[in-house]
């Protein structure tokens, strides 16, 4: 195993063990999208009758992509909190002086998002599963959904990293949240966009978490699909590249201001 | 071959927008000595540390560290040192194994020699018990030791030490200076040590260089340092009611008279400490009552005082160099 690998999984095994190890950040982040999935499929139940709604057994197996990216989204949030809490704790100045090699200080935080939101996942699809939830996709669209959600975190880990490497500041992170979830309400998450109108519809239309949530809410709903899982896999690489890109340019910025 | 100065740097300076932190440090420090930095908060310490381990870009100056360009050749700079810098910031979820396995794996280090060095700095650091408990239930001085053990994980040839002891108690500050004697002495590792603490740069440098301001303003051996200041003083208390008179003429014998607290006659002793005795007795000859006698060795502090006129902080909370004898009568 080359120096470089050792050090980006030395890094990656951190992140995650950090991550286990503080139940009382994950468990929050893992509960309240489980607990709006729960609400939600109950209150609205019903719109899965409306015309133009479309063809599902119910609203929780058309919800349950949704809850998953919600998931990625929170535990995203706090990896970018992790990295700053690092740089507050005089941790990541450590990292600076040993010779490890810069990029893999932001990919030991990517990866550890990564097989979080992947884990993550499976955990979301058993609850909705003992709950009723019989995807039409069988595993491979499972493992579809649970492989783009990994990326889609990586990439939303990776934004949030680049917030805590330019601020130095766990606070700053989490004031990027709201802003994130607005955009996941300003989609089809919630509701399909055919029963939307006037704005938010049209918001929804050029949101790319709409079109992300629709190719992997197609496995569960309506059958294991390449070509829409394949639009949701490339916004969630888009996500990512843009994410990990940030990352590193602040990341460079930090390393070359001091 | 000659093997190079661990550290040389000529015209260190840093400046933070109109700030000068450091203004011009001129240092080497030769191969296997335990180099001392000493000066009070805010000096320029810890920011030219950071300078020589890379953190920090010099605004002007050079410094070449373990041989190699602080600037040019960082990441050689950085192979070749070990670093537990202020405050011993160590992840608090992780246990002490884990945290060394994890530096040793950052210095490139495979997994048997990583586990092989772990446990032995655990055990030379006294965490063997600990090794497995999360960082987050670690003392002050546990951590402290930790973070020595993981920046020696990769047998470094120079190892920075920024005020290593501060905040601790006596006990695991003791502790600690065995440590690096230990390290100094067993493995020959050039050791960079700032402290705010003179007790402690003179217990554990073989050379110390003070700095105030920015500024090198006394550099040598403890003991060179101590001897420009002077010969030691001798205070003899004859009591706040009594008159210092008597005790004063004889004094005068041996030495000039220095400014003392009241009811005390203060000399300067020309034939230094081994004078003791004849003052004793000359005192005790010419029936002067005496509270007290207080010899006073030239301590770093009063070296301080001399570079700069003003005393060190944190001088008192390290306890001193004085020596003190009482109650003669």
């Amino acid at each position: 195993m080359s120096v470089a690998v050792a050090q980006y999984s030395g890094l990656s095994r951190r992140a995650i063990i950090n991550t286990f190890r503080q139940p009382r950040y994950f468990i929050p982040s893992l509960l309240f999208p489980l607990m709006f999935m729960a609400l939600s499929s109950a209150a609205f139940q019903r719109t899965t009758d409306l015309p133009g709604f479309p063809a599902t057994d119910s609203f929780l197996q058309f919800l349950v992509s949704t809850t998953i990216i919600q998931g990625a989204l929170f535990s995203s949030i706090a990896a970018g909190s992790a990295m700053a809490t690092d740089i507050e704790s005089g941790f990541f100045e450590r990292l600076i002086a040993s010779p490890v090699a810069r990029t893999s200080i932001v990919a030991g935080r990517v990866m550890g998002s990564l097989v979080f939101g992947f884990l993550q996942s499976w955990l979301y699809f058993g609850v909705a599963f003992a709950f009723g939830m019989r995807p039409e996709g069988g595993f491979f669209g499972m493992l579809g959904v649970a492989t783009v959600a990994a990326v889609f975190s990586a990439g939303v880990g990776s934004i949030a990293s680049s917030f805590a490497i330019r601020t130095g500041s766990s606070e700053a992170v989490q004031g990027a949240f709201p802003l994130l979830f607005s955009l996941m309400f300003l989609s089809s998450g919630f509701f399909p966009r055919t029963l939307m109108h006037g704005w938010f519809q049209d918001a929804a239309g050029i949101n790319p978490l709409s079109h992300m949530i629709e190719g992997l809410r197609y496995q569960i709903i309506a059958g294991f699909n390449l070509g829409e899982l394949a639009v949701s896999l490339a916004i969630a690489a888009g996500f990512f590249a843009f994410g990990v890109s940030m990352a590193l340019l602040a990341l460079r910025r930090r390393l070359t201001s001091t | 071959m000659t093997v190079p100065d661990p550290i040389v740097a000529e015209g260190l300076v840093r400046r933070f927008g109109t700030i000068e932190a450091v203004a011009g440090v001129d240092l080497v420090v030769r191969p296997g000595e335990i180099f001392g930095f000493l000066g009070p908060n805010g000096a320029g310490k810890s920011t030219t540390v950071r300078m020589l381990t890379t953190l920090l870009r010099p605004t002007e100056g050079t410094a070449r560290v373990a041989g190699f360009d602080v600037v040019a050749e960082a990441d050689q700079v950085r192979r070749s040192i070990g670093v537990a810098l202020q405050d011993a910031a160590i992840d608090p979820l992780m246990t002490g194994r884990e945290l060394l396995r994890l530096q040793a794996v950052l210095h490139g280090i495979d997994r048997a020699q990583a586990n092989e060095r772990g446990d032995a700095l655990l055990e030379t650091v006294g965490l063997t018990g600990a090794a497995d408990r999360r960082v987050g239930t670690y003392s002050g001085g546990m951590r402290r030791r930790l973070d020595l053990a993981m920046s020696l994980i990769h047998e470094p040839q120079v190892l920075f030490l920024d005020e290593p002891t501060t905040g601790l108690d006596p006990n695991s500050r003791f502790a600690l200076w065995d440590e690096v004697r230990k390290l100094n002495r067993e493995s020959g590792t050039t050791v960079f040590l700032t402290t705010q603490y003179m007790e402690e740069a003179d217990e554990l440098a073989g050379r110390i260089a003070i700095i105030d301001g920015g500024k090198i303003v006394a550099e040598g051996s403890p003991a060179q340092l101590k001897a420009k200041v002077g010969e030691p003083t001798l205070q003899v208390t004859v009591g706040p009611n009594h008159d210092t008179l008597p005790a004063e003429q004889v004094l005068m014998a041996f030495g000039d008279p220095v400014p003392a607290e009241p009811g005390s006659v203060a000399v300067r002793l020309a034939g230094g400490a081994a004078q003791i005795a004849s003052v004793v007795r000359a005192l005790d000859e010419a029936k002067v009552e005496v509270e007290g006698i207080e010899l006073h060795m030239p301590s770093l502090d009063d070296v301080f005082q001399q570079a700069t006129g003003r005393r060190l902080e944190g001088a008192e909370g390290a306890g001193s160099a004085d020596s003190e004898v009482t109650a003669v009568q």
